[in-house]
């Protein structure tokens, strides 16, 4: 009986300083927001973080708590369990697989917590079960950079190949969907190959000295992000074809990819990983105060070319 | 009885039994060469070989270690470690954006990263032998470390603005040759003449054939495997040099699932997962399967995704007339 | 007459690549009775007790068991028609209870819901047969809780929980003490007598025969030699049934002239293996090495060896004490070990004949740090035909080889490490009768060279003919030493039986 007891008055010690803070301020009258992160590791994921911290840092109110899924959904759904625990007002959540959002959205409903999402879009029948959505439709990537590169091969036209990353990816797969969209506008351009390069430098390159070396004597190589066309590039340049003899295209716009544009990368589509980053993060802290948010906010792509590169250094 | 007949009367069994690997790779060659023209020409051949040195150079170790009964699973992290590491010192100048950033000449550089490999081997190595812990755990354990350090130590992002002293590893030719396919070979002959001519190479032929009889010979059985993992580690670092320099960068995610690529390298080329059995030669003609697979595939252009299915489909092909050859041999 | 025996086994012969192991055996058991076993090692017990359990099929005779032919493919055969065997290893599952390890293989699933194990019920039909055997071990407790005498008695337990009619115990008292061996022999004359199960009892030790057995039967050679209720033998006609054999098919060592004490060594212990052993070993002297397996023997010599080093004890070398903490260092103290067991401990498979013989001694190849393939040649084609190494070609894989070959590969092996001291452990073991007689001129022939030779072996003719002197081991010591003049096989066997002499 005394244990009952002891235990019943332990519970409630633990429970009343939630319910009297429950309203969305900490006991230091912060705002705590969750930012369940896919990846550290991930290098444009990096930029989107550093978009959190920046929101944060300018911020004295708020207090993000930020977790590192590694790739893994299984992690991503129990970081997101024990954010919830430790009472975060609202949650930014970049998903690991979007389709795994599901229980994901349960519990924070249960929880009565806002939810925003960033940067990867769920799947339709799921739009109702968020609040915000903060990112880039992933195939207009893969329009803006096709069509930049139809534009460029004009008006002979010719052959394209296109190094993906690795396969069943949302962003490769829908990315490759916008190339092939446009594409499929011009009589003059045919998709003779493609491969899988799993966003990596290293197996890039190799695609594209495989296909130097086959005499297919492509036009354009239009790569899903842009490791895997400095790859391309450095294939190219290793086989000492000129700058002009072919097409090189990337995605993301990175510090890496923008030295290269111009001296054998012709045209990268920027991303703005940071904004959605600061994006994503503001719209978790209105929500939490109990501010009302416009459901979509779409961060547009923009095409970067030597021309224009010089804004985004 | 029966055997030593055998013996007497070479018959095709025999022969195919010891070159079978040998046979299927030429014929890959030859419906290669016939499906794509290029496939033959010289400036292909250089370009296989060349793109197969990394995984070439990586799998010679995976080889020894694979000998003693062991494996090695942390090499693909290791590359990963190393090409960061290597890139930030072969910058052309100091990155304040970086958590580590020095200049200095171009050969310490390269010999502090292989110093690295040597110690991250040796560290297996130890683990393995005086811990007592299997080499699978330890080198799994090798494997995240690595990965996790090479992210931490570049904050998760790639390492570029190399010197082209550097690069030029990577890049550059002698005698018309690329580079990198002069350190595979150089390499291959060190580690064959390690193998099959030293001492060192029998005691690890003899630790996997039979570990117990290998004490009784007086062998250091403890000392002998930190050696055979701290060698693995050099050629990791070999080859995580290679790759930094060919592709101009470090970059933490380099080198995923390399280690399974090099032990696939590896068993193709006869190497017996149950130890004691294994050569360099065929380590090597087991890398150019894959390599000449991926190659060839690129080539003819084949989809992405039957490329991996058939890869797949051919590498437990060739292993498993291997083991056919075993059975009756 | 059919329902006097339980089993009957008539002309039972079993042969394996090279090797008669069986030569029309007969063994005949009454119910109830309780049945010595006798032989010597490799006398053909176990393959006889194998061919019993279904683990062998006999290649000619018959088997009669309860009056009905018995055909058994495998031990679990055998066990559903009532035989059941408890080897001389038990090898019990640590991690399971007492009662788990009982129904091992049979266990009770519950009738109803999802078929889970009845724990319950098996730990009260556990009880049930303790209680019926008289024996005092709770069924619920974790089988790596009970001590191994308690262990051996839960596999008798086991063996009998199968309703079998015939129980066969490989050495049963092996790790049992005195008064756990009162407790042994209380519950098999309670299976004799009030269950009516017969058993075949396998020991060394003549005391125990004579005190629990009904009657003996005694094999040799793969022969069956003779059976007769316990009351007409005494000790002095057991042993000479199970060795009297003709020495004249051996080949004797020739003289060979004996110097000075090369190895000394002095009350050498490692616990639970052997203790206080202490002998001598001059130039150009065979020592023989007597015992029954088990003995600690292997062990004595691998601790010399520095293998398993032993926890005190001294060794001295041409009068110098010599620290031999591992295989490296004898080398280099000039000992050389041909091990008892060619596969764990000898060869390597996989490799060449060369390769195999080198092992030892690789620093004798080295050429500016890399092996020298003109002097590996040479040397091992000399070792080839010094001792007629039968192969085509040094490159040959060893697991290619005869047994016999591969032995004289691994004495290649040894002495091109230019011993003063060769160990040789079982050096005849399982090879063909040719190969033998050659290795024995070799033994013979390098004790002349002035080697000196420890030889450890569980062939009574090869100890006589081959020994100068020869050191008997029992349970751990040394039993006694005595010299070619005085060695008989009855006095050998005294020794190793831990009888006293009688002479």
């Amino acid at each position: 009986m005394k244990k009952t007891v002891l235990v019943l008055v332990a519970m409630c010690m633990l429970i009343l300083p939630t319910a009297i803070f429950a309203n969305g301020q900490q006991e230091d009258g912060k705002i705590l927001i969750g930012a369940a992160m896919s990846s550290f590791s991930d290098k444009g994921q990096t930029y989107l973080q550093d978009g959190v911290r920046e929101f944060d840092a300018e911020n004295d109110d708020v207090e993000v708590l930020m977790t590192d899924a590694k790739d893994d959904a299984a992690v991503q759904l129990n970081q997101i369990e024990t954010l919830l625990v430790k009472g975060v007002d609202a949650i930014f959540i970049v998903p690991v697989d979007i389709s795994a959002l599901k229980p994901v959205f349960k519990k924070c409903k249960e929880d009565g917590v806002k939810v925003v999402i960033g940067n990867r879009m769920p799947a339709e029948e799921l739009w109702g079960e968020f609040d915000v959505y903060t990112g880039s439709e992933s195939i207009q990537a893969g329009i803006l950079q096709a069509e930049w590169v139809a534009e460029a091969m004009q008006p002979e036209g010719g052959k394209v190949g296109i190094i993906m990353g690795p396969l069943g990816h949302e962003a490769a797969r829908m990315r490759t969907e916008g190339n092939k969209q446009i594409f499929a506008k011009y009589d003059n351009i045919e998709i003779v190959m493609d491969a899988e390069g799993k966003w990596d430098r290293a197996k890039g390159m190799q695609i594209a000295e495989n296909w130097i070396q086959s005499g297919a004597n492509l036009d354009a190589v239009l790569c899903n992000n842009d490791e895997m066309a400095i790859g391309a590039l450095l294939a190219a340049e290793g086989a000492n074809l000129a700058d002009d003899a072919i097409i090189i295209a990337g995605v993301d716009a990175t510090p890496d990819a923008l030295e290269y544009l111009g001296a054998g990368l012709d045209v990268t589509v920027f991303q703005n990983m940071n904004a959605q980053g600061y994006n994503g993060a503001i719209a978790a802290y209105k929500l939490a105060k109990g501010e009302s948010v416009e459901k979509w906010d779409w961060i547009p792509f923009e095409t970067v070319t030597p021309e224009n590169m010089s804004e985004y250094k | 009885m029966s055997q030593q007949k055998i013996l007497s009367r070479p018959s095709v069994g025999a022969f195919m039994s010891k070159y079978g690997i040998v046979v299927i790779f030429v014929g890959l060659c030859i419906i290669l060469s016939i499906m794509s023209p290029v496939f033959l020409s010289m400036r292909n051949i250089t370009n296989v070989i060349r793109q197969v040195s990394i995984i070439g150079i990586v799998s010679m170790g995976v080889t020894f270690a694979i000998i003693t009964t062991g494996i090695d699973l942390s090499s693909g992290s290791m590359i990963a470690l190393i090409s960061v590491v290597v890139a930030t010192l072969s910058q052309n100048a100091m990155n304040p954006d970086q958590p580590v950033s020095i200049v200095m000449p171009i050969a310490i550089a390269v010999a502090i990263s292989l110093l690295l490999g040597i110690i991250l081997g040796a560290v297996n190595g130890t683990l393995t032998a005086f811990g007592k812990i299997p080499p699978f755990i330890a080198t799994l354990g090798m494997m995240t470390v690595a990965r996790g350090a090479a992210a931490l130590y570049t904050r998760g992002r790639p390492v570029g603005d190399l010197k082209e002293t550097f690069t030029f590893i990577g890049t550059g030719s002698i005698f018309g040759i690329p580079l990198p396919i002069w350190i595979y070979l150089a390499m291959g002959i060190l580690a064959h003449i390690l193998l099959s001519k030293t001492k060192f190479g029998r005691h690890v032929f003899a630790i996997g054939g039979n570990e117990q009889a290998a004490r009784i010979c007086g062998i250091n059985v403890e000392k002998t495997l930190v050696k055979v993992y701290a060698f693995a580690g050099f050629l990791t670092a070999v080859s995580a040099i290679l790759l930094t320099a060919r592709t101009s960068a470090g970059n933490p995610t380099y080198g995923l699932s390399y280690e399974l690529d090099a032990i696939a390298s590896t068993v193709i080329g006869g190497t017996s997962l149950s130890g004691g059995v294994g050569s360099i030669p065929f380590c090597v003609i087991g890398a150019l399967i894959i390599g000449v697979l991926n190659n060839g595939m690129d080539l003819m252009g084949v989809n992405a995704y039957w490329q991996q299915i058939a890869k797949g489909v051919i590498i437990v092909a060739a292993v498993l007339i291997d083991a056919r050859k075993q059975k009756r041999g | 007459m059919n329902t006097e025996y339980v089993l009957e086994m008539k002309g039972v012969s079993k042969s394996f690549p090279g090797v008669k192991a069986l030569k029309g055996v007969d063994l005949a058991i009454k119910k109830g009775t309780v049945h010595a076993l006798m032989g010597e090692n490799g006398a053909g017990k176990s393959t006889l007790m194998k061919v019993l359990y279904g683990i062998h099929q006999p290649d000619e005779g018959e088997i009669i068991f309860k009056g009905e032919p018995y055909e058994v493919k495998s031990p679990i055969d055998a066990l559903t028609i009532g035989v059941s065997m408890i080897p001389q290893e038990i090898s019990p599952v640590p991690n399971l209870t007492v009662a788990s390890n009982v129904f091992l293989g049979k266990e009770i699933i519950s009738k109803r819901g999802l078929k889970l194990l009845n724990q319950k019920k098996m730990v009260i039909e556990t009880q049930k047969l303790f209680d019926e055997l008289g024996i005092d071990i709770d069924p619920s407790v974790m089988m790596s809780k009970i001590s191994i005498a308690n262990a051996q008695l839960v596999a008798i337990a086991t063996a009998v929980s199968y309703n079998a009619d015939l129980v066969v115990m490989d050495e049963p008292t092996s790790a049992l003490t005195d008064k756990e061996i009162d407790k042994l022999y209380k519950i098999i004359r309670d299976l004799k007598e009030k269950k009516n199960i017969a058993v075949i009892y396998i020991s060394h030790k003549l005391d125990e025969i004579f005190s629990i057995c009904d009657e003996v039967s005694v094999i040799r050679d793969g022969e069956f030699i003779g059976s007769d209720s316990i009351e007409n033998f005494d000790k002095e006609r057991l042993i000479n049934m199970m060795v009297g054999r003709t020495m004249d098919e051996f080949f004797h060592k020739e003289e060979a002239e004996i110097g000075d004490v090369v190895l000394d060594v002095k009350n050498l212990t490692l616990s639970k293996k052997f203790e206080d052993v202490s002998f001598t070993l001059r130039q150009g002297e065979v020592l023989g090495v007597a015992g029954l397996m088990g003995a600690g023997r292997t062990e004595v010599m691998e601790a010399i060896f520095g293998y398993r080093p032993a926890e005190s004890g001294e060794i001295f070398i041409d009068g110098i004490k010599a620290e031999i903490s591992e295989p490296s260092d004898a080398i280099r103290h000039g000992i050389a070990f041909v091990t008892e067991d060619r596969k764990q401990t000898g060869i390597f498979p996989d490799l060449s004949i060369k390769d195999n013989i080198i092992m030892p001694d690789i620093d004798a190849y080295l050429k500016n740090g890399l092996l020298n393939g003109k002097k590996i040649k040479e040397n091992c084609q000399e070792q080839r035909e010094a001792i007629a190494i039968k192969t085509p070609t040094l490159e040959q894989l060893i697991k290619n080889l005869s047994g016999g070959n591969q032995q004289k590969v691994l004495i290649s092996r040894w002495l091109l490490t230019t011993p003063e001291v060769l160990i040789l452990d079982e050096p005849t073991r399982g090879i063909d009768v040719g190969a033998k007689s050659e290795i024995h001129r070799l033994i013979g022939e390098l004790a002349k060279m002035g080697k000196s030779i420890i030889m450890v072996s569980s062939e009574m003719p090869e100890i006589l003919s081959m020994s100068d002197r020869v050191m008997v081991m029992f349970e751990g010591k040394c039993s006694g030493i005595i010299s070619r003049e005085e060695a008989t096989q009855e006095k050998i066997l005294q020794l190793a039986t831990g009888e006293k002499l009688s002479l």
